[in-house]
């Protein structure tokens, strides 16, 4: 072999990650093992009603409190193929910055009209749209004062395609010190979305984010 | 969007961490036990039901909580549900060979049907890690009592020692009749198991 795999790195200030992140190299797959390490997720049509719009708990109920916001885009592979009837399930905090998540002990307020989960799936051009409440940033390391900027948590599914990624917002001060942006440096600017107007939807704003779903995971081209 | 100019490729959003609460209400009952079909159905994959049993395990021994573990496998025939064998008539209508659950403490059970061999490799599932502090990272797990071990191109890849922390080990039968097999996943630091890299390939 003339190389070796990736090393991963620890995110500065992140606990989790000094617990959790392989300190050997990642191995390299022999070429004939390689195909059986790319999932093929069936589709399924997993979906409840209102999951695209995350400021309702459901139609029939009061918007929750904050910046209402579209978020939309184009989901492609890397040679810029759309990738339709894929699953995007999206999850965030409330405008004060805290989980409807039976685990998020903090002392920061729910919002009785925020649930903060959905799921919608491209088109067949592989664009998206879904709803939701600009999230609050929160205290991640009160010890340090170390800050998570707002973000939007996205898990995309659907045949070879496979990506967990976080949709960041852009001019956030907290941006800067986040461990996961600065393990990803210069690339972090991909992760950041794109501010338009939306005079005739009923949110505030919008925010265009393309996503590319690369390496491994476009084995199958769909 | 900026083109990579060496092979006019888009540049790919990055991976992310999933962070501390992937919402547990997405969990889907269906993607934790492939031995079985949707419920009121008469209907069951071929092959062996199994349970893998699995603890994942941080540098210092402690669960790691709150991971999503994704499986892929192929059905008891050696065949992968993908796009390359549509058609083929080994598939088993029964059987996706892809699961995923959320663990809360770090342990998790998850039943399927033990995976055929197929081609030149020995039985294998293939695991995805997301979890907070890391992006995606991937390995393979064997069954110890399963031929083919010893010629697997993967396994042979690796040295004796890294070999039995990807084998999982039979213990004994579930009340069901399934086998049970168990295994250790220590993410980082002292047995560590091996993770490979699915996005550089070998001679790039």
């Amino acid at each position: 072999m003339s190389n070796t795999g990736r090393q991963l790195k620890i995110g500065p200030t992140d606990n989790t990650s000094d617990q959790r992140t392989p300190r050997n190299r990642l191995r390299l797959i022999p070429e004939i093992a390689r195909e059986s390490f790319a999932p093929y997720v069936p589709q399924r049509g997993l979906s409840r009603q209102n999951d695209w719009d995350l400021t309702r708990i459901a139609p029939d109920l009061p918007r929750a409190e904050g910046v209402a916001i579209e978020v939309s885009g184009k989901l492609q592979n890397e040679r810029g193929s759309p990738i339709s009837n894929a699953m995007l399930e999206i999850w965030n905090a409330n405008h004060f910055g805290r989980y409807r998540h039976i685990e998020d002990h903090s002392n920061i307020p729910l919002d009785e009209h925020f649930l903060g989960t959905g799921r919608v799936f491209t088109d067949s051009e592989g664009n998206y749209t879904f709803w939701t409440i600009s999230p609050g940033a929160y205290l991640a390391r009160p010890d340090i004062g170390r800050w998570r900027p707002k973000h939007i948590h996205i898990s995309v599914s659907g045949g070879g395609s496979r990506l967990i990624t976080q949709l960041y917002f852009p001019d956030e001060p907290n941006n800067a010190s986040d461990p996961m942006a600065i393990l990803m440096g210069d690339d972090f600017e991909r992760n950041i979305g794109k501010p338009y107007e939306t005079p005739k939807i009923d949110v505030d704003s919008g925010l265009n984010f393309d996503i590319v779903v690369g390496g491994r995971n476009a084995v199958y081209f769909e | 969007m900026k083109a990579n100019t060496q092979a006019d490729l888009l540049l790919p959003t990055n991976e992310d961490t999933v962070g501390p609460y992937f919402p547990i209400n997405f969990s889907d009952p269906l993607l934790e036990d492939l031995s079985q079909f949707e419920s009121g159905i008469t209907a069951q994959p071929q092959g062996v039901p199994i349970i893998l049993k699995g603890r994942l395990l941080d540098r210092y021994g402690e669960l790691a909580n709150g991971t999503v573990v994704e499986f892929w496998q192929a059905n008891a025939k050696g065949v992968y549900r993908s796009p390359k064998h549509e058609g083929d008539s080994d598939i088993d209508p029964w059987f996706w060979g892809y699961g995923r659950l959320r663990t809360e403490s770090g342990e998790f059970e998850f039943k399927t049907i033990m995976p055929g061999p197929c081609a030149d490799r020995a039985p294998n599932i293939t695991i995805t890690l997301f979890s907070d502090g890391i992006s995606r990272i991937v390995t393979q797990i064997f069954f110890a009592d399963q031929t083919g071990n010893a010629s697997d191109p993967l396994l042979q890849s690796l040295s004796c020692e890294d070999q039995a922390k990807l084998s999982a080990r039979h213990e004994g039968e579930a009340d069901c009749g399934s086998k049970i097999y168990t295994i250790d996943i220590v993410m980082a630091g002292e047995n560590e198991i091996p993770f490979f890299d699915d996005l550089i390939r070998e001679g790039e």
